[in-house]
């Protein structure tokens, strides 16, 4: 039994030695910050994307670009010294349990200044909750639950919107078209099983109730399910105006293929983006998706109002091979906002920066997103995030949904 | 001292050795290692007990550890119960669904029974997530409190978790070293190694499963709910997929299927092998993590398939193959 002891009393030395490290007092050489993805599993091109868009956006910050961007002009964090901004990413597969370890790891081992995630809501929910515990800032860059921002968390951050907003923009679209004399009265909800799909319908569910639409189609399906053949016949019979699908990636290619197999082509989509503004998607199943429409927190095509877009959508394109998406766009801008915020508060220390991020102030014209300003409320929510209603036509995406940023009118019917 | 009362001293040596850990480890995450890994072998050995000793091979108890976990949530979320009595609740429930749904099945044999508990426990999964009153799809989140013994909160401080995990399977540890020694479990291997001519001998099978059933969900559950007092936020992704039934049975299987010491040594070198992967590996995106996690399986199926466990015995007991 002494060996035994003994040994632990030697793995815990050792383990005590490599933690103890003294921490740095003033301007570091490096500022590490944690990256919590899906990394394995049915999401691992949304993390390998996300490294791309935070590798962009580290570069931005780390070297000197003339751009009109919070950060870009400086080499690195003029407020600590021109420090480099490090990242560490960490593999949470979707499991709310292993993205909170991962937290503590990255928290405790890594000894990052805030954590910036999580794609899935359920995961963004537990490891903000551990942010806060330690004191770290959390950065939720992608995650769109409206719950989210709801639990009087004083660590959590979230500068793009949440589905609320964008289910609003949805109807707001619909109402502009039904006002300019196109019949919408019908409307199919078709949602996933999970905290996204919930969250997604109930929002859509109230709208259409308040501004007068007929749900004739309430669909809801099991995620990563191996078939849909009868939800899409129910959605096929229902035959609605209008389609409403929050979908991720899986769901959202074999929802596709089955309403050509059964041969329906829904008058028209406006999809709640998720696996709608993947690449994966319009590469399986693109032909059959022209004049799809999609709420979105980005567009590519709005480069004429924000000219920064294409400087960092070529530096991305050159690491990930493909365009901005929805996603990406978001990652890359959280990043910026993060990289801001630590920079004003002259410190690693998670109380200043969290007190510099809820002071954050960066005009919508510095931004790549359509976005009014970035500007917390008590909450941690960015009030100014409007998104765009954008659709695909002839491989591209154009923006046709609010007037003032829109390139061109919806095609309508789809 | 028999050999039988021997084991109760490697206990004693081993669970003063793992309280002895908290006072010299420190690191946060190496401790959540060694929680996951208790917790693994708790879960493990009481899917043994019916799994192991009587045979019967369940590949739903997801079904009992979503229980557990969701009826301590309930009860501290809307009620204010205390976990201690949360869990305890959630592990009767389990027990009566499990002697609920054991009467149909217990009358299936061999991979039927296995089939019929995958589905029952995909159909539980269903029903929790279209079930708003327990949070549908949303889950429950457990509220950030400051750190007590009584609602099982603590912030920082892994020690405390690291202690109720070890206290778990020691419980379901000597459960099942009382039951090894008991009428019940002369009964339960007489039904695994053949049911007719246990039958035949006086053997009561169907109570003998029951009773193995109950037994099991009941502390599958408790292990439920010390996991959402653990992780603080549920929802029916993260504890009643099909996933989770595995990770109960694969300790045992890895270490020893129907052992004592089994379920531990498996759970021992999985949980912290895919913990540790993943950590370390996994942030590159490229895989390794999972397929080092695949070939140790395969490596040991294929060299071991009685389990790591009889490395270390004399004369393999040829039960343990089965």
């Amino acid at each position: 039994m002494t060996g035994f002891n003994r040994r632990h009393v030697l793995i815990g030395t050792a383990a005590a030695t490599v933690t103890a490290r003294p921490a740095f007092a003033q301007a570091p050489a490096e500022i590490v910050i944690g990256a919590l993805y899906p990394m394995s599993g049915a999401n691992a091109q949304v993390g390998v994307d996300a490294r791309n868009a935070f590798e962009t956006a580290v570069d931005i910050v780390n070297g000197m670009h003339e751009v009109a961007l919070p950060g870009a002009k400086n080499a690195g964090l003029m407020g600590l010294g021109n420090a480099k901004i490090k990242l560490v990413y960490a593999d949470h597969q979707a499991d709310p349990q292993k993205g909170r370890a991962e937290a503590e790891r990255l928290i405790t081992q890594d000894k990052v200044t805030a954590i910036i995630g999580c794609y899935h809501s359920a995961v963004s929910n537990t490891v903000s909750v551990t942010c806060e515990k330690y004191g770290v800032p959390f950065m939720c860059a992608d995650s769109s639950s409206p719950s989210l921002h709801r639990r009087d968390l004083k660590f959590f951050f979230r500068p793009a919107a949440h589905d609320e907003f964008f289910s609003k923009g949805m109807f707001d679209f619909l109402d502009a078209q039904k006002a300019s004399g196109t019949k919408i009265e019908t409307l199919g909800l078709f949602y996933e099983d999970t905290i996204f799909g919930a969250d997604s319908s109930n929002t859509q569910r109230k709208l259409a109730a308040e501004r007068g639409y007929k749900i004739v189609a309430d669909i809801k399906y099991r995620a990563n399910s191996p078939t849909l053949t009868s939800e899409v016949q129910q959605l096929k019979t229902a035959d609605a105006d209008v389609v409403l699908p929050s979908s991720y990636t899986t769901d959202a290619i074999l929802l596709i293929k089955t309403m050509g197999e059964l041969g329906y082509k829904p008058k028209n989509i406006v999809a709640q983006a998720a696996g709608f503004s993947e690449k994966a998607v319009f590469d399986a199943v693109g032909d059959k998706l022209d004049g799809l429409i999609s709420r979105a927190s980005f567009a590519l095509d709005m480069a004429g109002k924000r000219p920064s877009i294409t400087y960092v959508n070529d530096k991305y394109k050159a690491r990930g091979n493909r365009d901005l998406n929805d996603n990406t766009a978001r990652q890359f801008m959280a990043m910026l906002v993060l990289a801001d915020g630590i920079d004003r508060a002259k410190s690693t220390d998670g109380e200043k920066v969290r007190a510099a991020l809820a002071a954050t102030a960066i005009p919508g014209d510095q931004t790549i997103m359509p976005w009014g300003k970035v500007a917390f409320g008590a909450d941690g929510q960015n009030v100014d995030a409007d998104p765009v209603l954008i659709q695909y036509i002839g491989g591209k995406w154009v923006t046709i949904f609010p007037k003032s940023v829109a390139a061109a009118p919806a095609k309508w019917p789809m | 001292m028999t050999p039988r009362r021997w084991q109760l001293v490697v206990l004693f040596a081993v669970t003063a050795g793992f309280v002895a850990v908290p006072a010299v480890l420190r690191d946060a995450y190496l401790l959540n290692v060694l929680i996951l890994t208790l917790m693994y072998a708790a879960l493990a050995q009481s899917w043994n007990i019916l799994g192991g000793y009587c045979g019967q091979i369940s590949l739903g108890h997801a079904l009992y550890f979503g229980c557990g976990a969701y009826v301590t949530s309930l009860l501290f979320t809307k009620l204010g119960v205390s976990p201690w009595f949360g869990a305890m609740a959630g592990g009767c429930v389990a027990a009566v669904l499990a002697l609920a749904l054991g009467y149909p099945c217990f009358r299936l044999a061999g991979h039927y029974f296995s089939i019929a508990t995958i589905v029952i426990a995909e159909i539980g999964l269903l029903l929790v997530h279209n079930w708003d009153a327990v949070g549908g799809a949303q889950g429950i989140q457990w509220p950030i409190s400051r750190d007590s013994w009584w609602t099982l909160q603590f912030a920082r401080n892994k020690a405390p978790y690291v202690y109720l995990a070890l206290g778990l399977f020691v419980i379901t540890w000597l459960v099942t070293y009382w039951i090894e020694g008991s009428r019940w479990g002369y009964w339960w291997r007489a039904v695994k190694d053949n049911t007719e001519a246990a039958e035949s001998l006086g053997v009561e099978v169907f109570r003998s499963k029951m009773a193995a059933a109950a037994l099991s969900a009941f502390f599958t559950a408790v292990g439920g709910g010390f996991y959402a007092a653990f992780v603080g936020y549920i929802d029916p992704e993260s504890v009643m997929t099909f996933r989770f039934s595995l990770l109960f049975a694969l300790p045992a299987v890895l270490g020893g299927i129907g052992t004592l010491w089994g379920p531990l040594v498996g759970a021992a070198i999985l949980i912290p092998m895919t913990e540790i992967t993943r950590s370390y590996m996994g942030g590159s995106g490229n895989g390794v993590d999972l397929i080092i996690y695949g070939a140790l399986i395969m490596f040991i199926a294929l060299a071991k398939p009685e389990g790591v466990l009889s490395l270390f015995q004399r004369d393999a007991k040829p039960e343990a193959a089965r």
